[in-house]
């Protein structure tokens, strides 16, 4: 899959570059907003990855340009501007998901996978990584057959985590989907750790492989081996 | 061009009015005397009619002569005059003076004297004329006299009214500049003396002889302002120091830690230990950057609120919920104790957020194993929610600065304790851009009770305002 990044500031666009090769995706980056215009019109890609302030033409005139001649193609707005009005012009304008800078990887990239997914069915009702199994209908969870007793909260957190399976999950991710609570500032990022604490307690029992991981400073992973 | 100063206005309108004022009063005056004189000439001729009746007599032969002392109304005297008729028409006597009069229309004359104005030659005259009965027979008789001394006394009195008016308007006029100046001195200096306290003296104040009269009155606001304006200062100046203390110090540490896992080689798991340290650090960075941005635009009033009716007691209880695992974690009990339907209109996530960093700071700062109560409770016109823990309790003198951005009572358990020192002023702020007020004050028990009054919402009818790009968004900014 290809992916287009419009983005000026060199760092970001590495960094961005090197994220999505990581996840096997094919990445042209486009340094100014002129180039990512002529890429994204002649060049077929599945996703673009646009920050809305660029040098010569910013990102909501290409995103505008690019739907007038209706290139379909995937658009998740970078922006550093927090305010409303510009995410919501960006979306106005066809974008189909955004991103505030400072944005966490794990955050863009489940992003990405999302948008990606997005338009084929993917509901999948039974989860399971190595002997942990979950049952999102009948909201069962089992660790080697034996049943968990989880609350409401612990389920979700679980299922969240096992649907992102093998990739990073931030707090702010959890606050979002799993709390519904912008984090902001509210308190909720202890919540989060008290939470994911407790949910390790029961899924990783003694004697069982350790699924659920922290990784310091960027969130958590649900994954059979060590990171 | 700039309008005229005050003094000159003030000046100016002083002059006009007193002016008009003038007008009227003279105007008055002279038509007053005016009618005075006329009367007083027309008593004179009504003398003069009797005395001349007086020097007219009939003598022996049945004819009417005139034989008055000639003293009283000299043949050569200019200004005055008479002469007299027979009812034949015959002219019994006439003065120097009155030859320049036409003859009296003798079969108009009635018995009863009247007045009239005469014009000779261009000179007017005031006649008396009347019929008299001298011996039984009818004698015609005028008198008159010059108006023109009258006029030119009258003449007198005009110049003197019409050259004296913008004299006196004149001087009034000076006098009341004068005046206006001496009563705006004092602003003047005022002026010039607020414009001498800049950002650097603003602990300066303005002085005044007088603090009871309308300057000191002024000088007094004044310096209330300046009161207010250093206060601010001193909280910009404060803020941006303790800003920048709070910015550095994650900036500080994530140099520190890379400089340091630079200097020689380590194993895999430091290095991402290190990074995951330096993360943390960015988290931490982020947060506090994303928190004072929020406040800015609370500053700024640029946010949009959706305020709706909320059942405040339900919303604690979500508050409570969500949070209740760190409580457990410290094995507190969190206790909420409602009163039955207290409703307020609010925004539900900006109201949420004050609640969640008041509860949070309660669970932060009372001991393990403490009791914490929350009690929802109203009255008529108020919605209130205390937040009572078993903390250490808010000294009386942090009471009002606690809110403060970045206060922290005690600066060395600041970033361990975590929390970026802003819960509270954004809990402040949440309550108050909801119409309420938050306050701390010391509990019977120990500890604190940090309440919050917000106006409750009497009518359950209220309107439902929801904003759709908010809402749609489901984040605030």
């Amino acid at each position: 899959m290809r992916i287009l990044v419009v983005e000026d500031e060199r760092k970001i666009a590495e960094i961005l570059a090197s994220a999505l090769a990581g996840e096997h995706f094919d990445v042209v980056i486009a340094p100014t907003g002129e180039d990512g215009f002529y890429r994204a019109n002649a060049e077929a890609f599945d996703l673009v990855l646009l920050d809305l302030m660029l040098p010569g033409r910013s990102g909501l005139e290409i995103l505008q340009t690019l739907r007038q001649r209706h290139v379909e193609t995937p658009v998740l707005i970078l922006t550093a501007r927090d305010g409303v009005d510009d995410r919501v012009l960006g979306l106005d304008l066809g974008a189909d998901d955004y991103l505030v800078k400072p944005f966490a990887l794990p955050e863009l990239l489940a992003r990405v996978r999302a948008l990606l997914r997005r338009g084929r069915p993917s509901e999948v009702f039974r989860l399971k990584a190595a002997d942990l199994e979950l049952d999102v209908v009948a909201r069962r969870a089992n660790r080697s057959d034996r049943p968990l007793d989880l609350t409401t909260r612990e389920f979700e957190l679980l299922e969240y985590l096992l649907r992102h399976q093998g990739h990073l999950v931030s707090r702010e991710m959890l606050a979002r989907e799993v709390w519904k609570e912008p984090r902001r500032a509210t308190p909720l990022d202890n919540v989060i750790d008290v939470q994911i604490a407790r949910l390790r307690k029961k899924v990783d029992t003694e004697g069982a492989a350790r699924l659920i991981h922290t990784v310091r400073g960027v969130g958590f992973i649900l994954r059979e081996e060590e990171p | 061009m700039a309008a005229p100063s005050i003094r000159l206005r003030l000046t100016g309108w002083y002059s006009l009015v007193l002016f008009l004022m003038l007008v009227v009063y003279a105007t008055a005056t002279f038509v007053a005397v005016r009618h005075e004189f006329f009367e007083q000439l027309d008593d004179q001729l009504h003398d003069d009619f009797e005395a001349a009746e007086g020097f007219l007599s009939a003598s022996s032969d049945g004819r009417v002569a005139w034989s008055g002392e000639r003293r009283h109304d000299p043949d050569d005297a200019e200004d005055r005059g008479s002469d007299a008729w027979a009812a034949s028409g015959e002219q019994i006597y006439r003065s120097g003076a009155a030859s320049a009069l036409p003859p009296v229309a003798l079969a108009t004359t009635s018995a009863t004297p009247h007045y009239e104005t005469l014009v000779t030659n261009g000179r007017r005259w005031r006649t008396l004329s009347g019929t008299t009965l001298v011996g039984g027979r009818s004698v015609v008789l005028r008198v008159s006299r010059l108006e023109e001394r009258l006029r030119a006394q009258l003449w007198e009195i005009l110049v003197v009214l019409v050259l004296g008016l913008p004299l006196v308007v004149a001087l009034a006029g000076a006098g009341g500049y004068v005046l206006a100046r001496r009563a705006l001195t004092p602003i003047d200096h005022l002026a010039s003396e607020a414009r001498r306290i800049t950002a650097d003296r603003l602990h300066e104040r303005l002085s005044t002889p007088n603090p009871h009269d309308e300057i000191g009155r002024l000088t007094a606001v004044i310096n209330e302002t300046f009161a207010r304006l250093e206060s601010s200062f001193d909280q910009l100046r404060r803020f941006t120091a303790d800003a920048s203390h709070e910015l550095r110090t994650p900036l500080s540490v994530i140099r520190g830690i890379g400089e340091m896992e630079l200097k020689e080689p380590h194993t895999a798991a430091e290095y991402r230990d290190a990074i995951g340290s330096m993360l943390e650090e960015v988290d931490r960075l982020t947060h506090l950057v994303d928190t004072l941005l929020r406040l800015s635009h609370g500053d700024a009033g640029t946010i949009r609120l959706s305020r709706e009716r909320i059942d405040l007691g339900a919303l604690t209880r979500d508050v409570v919920s969500s949070l209740a695992i760190l409580a457990e974690e410290r094995s507190q009990q969190l206790q909420v104790e409602a009163d039955e339907d207290v409703s307020v209109v609010a925004d539900r996530l900006v109201l949420r957020e004050a609640l969640a960093n008041v509860v949070d700071n309660a669970i932060k700062y009372s001991p393990k194993g403490a009791p914490i109560a929350i009690h929802v409770r109203s009255d008529d016109e108020r919605a209130m929610v205390e937040i009572i823990d078993r903390g250490p309790g808010v000294a009386a003198e942090h009471r009002e600065r606690i809110f403060d951005r970045f206060f922290r009572i005690d600066q060395a358990r600041s970033r361990d304790s975590g929390g970026t020192g802003l819960g509270l002023a954004i809990a402040k702020w949440s309550v108050a851009v909801n119409g309420g007020t938050i306050a701390v004050e010391g509990a019977p028990e120990g500890g604190s009770v940090f309440r919050i009054v917000l106006p409750g919402a009497t009518r359950p009818t209220s309107s439902v305002h929801h904003d759709p790009v908010t809402q749609g968004m489901g984040e605030h900014v």
